[in-house]
């Protein structure tokens, strides 16, 4: 003990000056202060410790719910740098489809944007937007996959989003693969279903153009056949199948030879580069996203359209934004009308509505009933029925039984493997969940050839707690190590944040009804990069180190240090834990020293 | 240049002329003129300075404290609470021996919340190290304000410079301003006797042990004992170039004074023309201003009352349990003198309260009337 107080003695300095009193310097006042030159270092305030912060990056709302799993948090702060080539990158490692899901996806993402309650959500959809046509304006490269073929081949039935995206996938982990497509040209849904003004063909083209360059192989004007799955063994290792609904459902009712099916009208106007013009008006039936396309189309061809549907527009399963859109455009909503019967009237159609009336339920969703024998007459030129789709064959249906049922696929398990994807097995009907299930088949597939466990495997390859899979986890990138912990508006230290304006996409709308008409160009513009920048910056980057630096900053031991990757001196961190408190994002915690 | 200015204003532009580098403060009524003005130097450039803001006078002691090792002349202001709150790092500012300067505004403390001069905050602060000096106009405290970092720079001791809430704070008077350039010449540069640095790292105010620890604070008393001699020469300086000086205590008529009333601050303004009555009344009344209170000049205080028949200390404060505080430490300078005059203790002026002429009169004639002192303290002006 002795020895040791020695050790710690500390050498003392007297300091003395003399005074200037008058010309002599004769007064002197002494100063007496302890003073030491040896190093503060001797002193191990890590022993103090008994809680150790950690870097642990969290997971973030937007990612958690994005279906395709993207790493929001991370393509947002590399965006802010400047860094698009990087955030692009950050994208295809999950999506292969950004310029696409930029301009369709409904952003889920944005709905559980903690930023919402500090002022408005971030606007995701534009930054990706941005960040895929980025890609393509200017060739971005797309990073060397890590593997080479391995021999095996991959049938993959349907070129929309979900055949795509397995596609893409599969190659990228060495798989040779082959799409067989029914229509004239590759993209399903993306090409055929989704108007111009949303989605126009040079982006679906461009996209896909990516996914050829990989080494995949699209043919089209090739159904496939129940006996193709017979056929195929031996040519191929395994098969997709990922063909949507291309069926319409029917609904009926006397006089229904005399609707035309809307998802046709859509492939026929997409068909054309300039479609023909019509005239007249139009009921459109149904209150999907399909029927709000088919509407809007129809205004953009000289047709005034009015919407029939059988519930309330809150009841509409289009999303809201849609609907909106549609009534901003000006198409008219009849609510609450069931078509019972249509007939042809003085070269009219007349239909026949039943009145409907909303009866509140306990159990939240109001049950629509007929209104008594109440009922109206609607006479138009045209009558389109979009209420909704289905598999065109049952072949195409994913059997119920010795099938694993995964959140996006069905798997057959079985000498040469069948997984059902796309809109066949999905949840929910959305291109990027048609992506999601893509990438579920291809690591579903990978791992059933490595011989792996397919549920465990993706369970643990699941971003936080949805059921939205991380490729960059399945291959263990960095990010991996991500806890699934999801970060929570009130862990966000939002002193460190300023309010500030979302991004407005520059939007021509309202446009008149003569603007609109004949005119499919996009509605939405893409943001230039400053714009980007800046929305970028918004971003919390919840969970993820952004490098701000707070937590070296503010460690009164000065024991974090930062050289490639920061890290913590355990020999004098003491464990007070400012460095957690202080970190904006949730990027760090603490845990107990092990007893 | 003369100017009308704000008292809080004189203190400003005293710390402006001084060149200050670093200031940190937090606003507390009756200061937050004070450090309004220097902030908005700082930001304007009318100082070359930096203003950090903290959420405490706990961290805006401990950040000047920070800036004064480095070496930087600092300053910061505060008042009652504020100063309480400061109380630990007082102790350390001087036992580091750091040179740094602060106004503190006599503001009374709560409960009962007041706002108002009162004596007690910078009193309580007594036993902390600082040199503490009383003010008693506008022109007085720009001065003392100026001169406090030459003192505080010789003798490396922190200086505290009062001035009354209200009565001096917030009053506009005739303050003659120095030109820059005179300021310069009375007060150079700061250059540190120690200080940290960088290219030679090394640790201050660490651990001191028995066996050095009493060494460090005799030290720190030798330092006290030398700011007499140092004040006085300096103000010789001072009054060479500005022309005025106010001593550490001031005594007015008192050679041939029976009583002398001793008091600080605004209230010795008032007693001046209290005291021209009374002498013209023939009566035999002296005054002494007390301004240096850290060190207290007992030596001169001896001096002056050593003719006295009769001593009156008007304390705007109280020291529950014993008595006004200047009058206690007046008492304790002569109770070694031999045949010393008796010390009557008068409170008054507490939390706000005006020291009338009248009041003052009337413990003139309370002091005249009692032969002894019955109480250590006579509370003056009480409603019942």
């Amino acid at each position: 003990m002795l020895l040791r107080q020695k050790k710690l003695m500390i050498p003392y300095k007297l300091s003395e000056i003399l005074i200037k009193k008058g010309n002599t310097m004769t007064e002197c006042i002494p100063l007496f202060i302890s003073q030491s030159s040896i190093s503060t270092e001797i002193n191990n305030t890590g022993t103090w410790r008994f809680v150790r912060p950690i870097y642990q990056e969290k997971t973030a709302p937007c990612s958690e719910t994005c279906p395709a799993g993207e790493d929001i948090p991370k393509i947002e702060m590399l965006s802010s740098r400047g860094m698009f080539k990087e955030a692009w990158q950050t994208i295809l490692a999950e999506n292969p489809l950004p310029a696409i899901c930029g301009r369709v996806c409904f952003h889920f993402c944005e709905g559980s944007c903690n930023r919402t309650k500090f002022d408005s959500p971030l606007a995701v959809h534009c930054l990706e937007r941005f960040l895929g046509d980025k890609g393509i304006a200017e060739k971005f490269p797309i990073p060397e996959s890590a593997f080479q073929n391995n021999g095996k081949r991959i049938a993959i039935a349907g070129s929309g989003p979900a055949g795509l995206s397995a596609a893409w996938f599969l190659s990228r982990l060495g798989y040779c693969c082959d799409i067989f497509e029914a229509d004239s040209k590759p993209g399903g849904l993306l090409r055929w279903g989704i108007p111009a003004y949303r989605l126009p063909k040079r982006t679906v083209k461009d996209e896909i153009a990516r996914i050829i360059a990989q080494g995949v192989q699209i043919r089209c004007k090739s159904p496939i056949s129940e006996r193709f799955l017979k056929d195929a063994k031996g040519h191929y290792d395994a098969v997709f199948i990922a063909c949507g609904y291309a069926n319409p459902v029917r609904m009926n009712i006397p006089g229904e030879d005399l609707m035309r099916d809307g998802l046709e009208l859509l492939h026929q106007i997409r068909s054309s580069d300039d479609p023909a013009c019509m005239s007249g008006t139009a009921a459109v039936i149904g209150g999907g996203n399909t029927a709000i396309d088919v509407a809007r189309s129809l205004l953009r061809v000289g047709v005034k359209p009015v919407m029939v549907y059988r519930r309330r527009k809150e009841d509409m399963p289009a999303f809201a934004h849609e609907v909106e859109m549609a009534i901003r455009e000006g198409i008219e909503l009849m609510e609450l009308s069931a078509p019972i019967r249509i007939e042809q009237q003085n070269g009219q159609f007349l239909l026949t509505l039943q009145k409907m009336k909303a009866i509140p339920s306990e159990s939240g969703r109001a049950q629509i009933v007929p209104d008594g024998d109440k009922t109206k007459m609607l006479a138009v030129n045209q009558v389109f029925r979009a209420i909704g789709a289905e598999a065109k064959e049952n072949w195409l249906i994913p059997p119920k039984e010795n099938t694993l049922k995964l959140s996006h696929c069905a798997f057959i398990e079985q000498e040469m493997p069948i997984i059902f994807g796309g809109d066949l097995s999905n949840p929910i009907k959305s291109v990027t969940d048609a992506i999601a299930s893509g990438k579920q088949a291809a690591m579903a597939l990978d791992i059933f050839f490595k011989q792996g466990r397919i549920e465990e495997t993706l369970a643990g390859c699941r971003v936080g707690s949805g059921t939205a899979l991380s490729m960059e986890i399945y291959l263990g990138g960095a990010r991996k190590y991500r806890n699934p912990h999801t970060v929570s508006f009130e862990e966000v230290v939002t002193d460190y944040f300023q309010p500030a304006d979302r991004v407005q996409p520059i939007t021509p709308l309202p446009l008149s009804r003569g603007d609109i008409a004949l005119s499919f160009e996009d509605i939405e513009q893409t943001l230039d990069s400053d714009s980007a920048i800046e929305e970028s910056k918004r971003c919390f980057n919840c969970g993820i180190c952004n490098d701000c630096d707070n937590c070296r900053l503010f460690c009164p031991e000065i024991a974090v240090f930062a050289d490639d990757l920061r890290q913590i001196n355990l020999k004098y961190c003491k464990g007070c834990g400012i460095c957690v408190t202080e970190c904006p994002r949730n990027a760090m915690s603490l845990e107990e020293e092990a007893a | 240049m003369r100017q009308v200015l704000e008292g809080s204003h004189a203190v400003s532009e005293a710390v402006r002329l001084a060149k200050v580098q670093v200031m940190s403060a937090y606003p507390i009524t009756p200061q937050t003129h004070i450090v309004e003005a220097l902030s908005e130097y700082c930001e304007d450039g009318r100082m070359n300075a930096k203003f950090i803001c903290v959420e405490s006078e706990h961290s805006a002691m401990a950040a000047v404290i920070g800036a004064a090792s480095g070496g930087a002349r600092t300053f910061t202001a505060t008042s009652s609470h504020g100063l309480a709150l400061m109380h630990e790092l007082l102790h350390w500012a001087s036992a580091a021996r750091l040179p740094i300067v602060m106004a503190e505004v006599n503001r009374a403390l709560a409960p009962g919340w007041n706002i108002w001069m009162d004596q007690t905050d910078s009193l309580a602060q007594r036993d902390t190290g600082w040199i503490q000096l009383y003010c008693e106009d506008g022109q007085e405290v720009l001065d003392t304000t100026l001169l406090a970092f030459r003192l505080a720079e010789t003798v490396n001791l922190p200086v505290m410079v009062i001035l009354d809430a209200f009565f001096l704070s917030h009053t506009y008077e005739p303050v003659d301003v120095p030109d820059q350039q005179d300021a310069d010449r009375f007060l150079p540069p700061y250059s540190p006797r120690i200080q940290l640095d960088t290219k030679n790292p090394f640790a201050m105010s660490q651990m001191a042990p028995p066996p050095v620890y009493m060494e460090m604070r005799r030290n720190i008393q030798v330092g006290m004992e030398a700011v007499p001699g140092c004040f006085d020469r300096i103000e010789k300086e001072f009054e060479s170039i500005f022309g005025r000086k106010y001593g550490q205590l001031e005594t007015v008529s008192c050679e041939d004074a029976e009583i002398i009333l001793i008091v600080t601050g605004t209230a010795a303004s008032t007693s001046r023309h209290v005291l021209a009555e009374l002498r013209a009344q023939g009566e035999k009344v002296g005054i002494l201003k007390l301004k240096m209170f850290r060190p207290f000049p007992k030596d001169l205080i001896r001096q002056a009352l050593c003719n006295a028949k009769k001593v009156a200390v008007v304390d705007r404060n109280f020291s529950f349990g014993a008595s006004g505080i200047f009058a206690q430490e007046v008492r304790a300078a002569l109770c070694n003198q031999p045949n010393h005059p008796p010390v009557f203790g008068y409170i008054t002026g507490l939390g706000g309260r005006d020291v009338t002429p009248e009041i003052l009169k009337q413990i003139y004639q309370l002091v005249k009337q009692t032969p002894e002192p019955v109480e250590e303290s006579v509370w003056v002006g009480l409603k019942e």
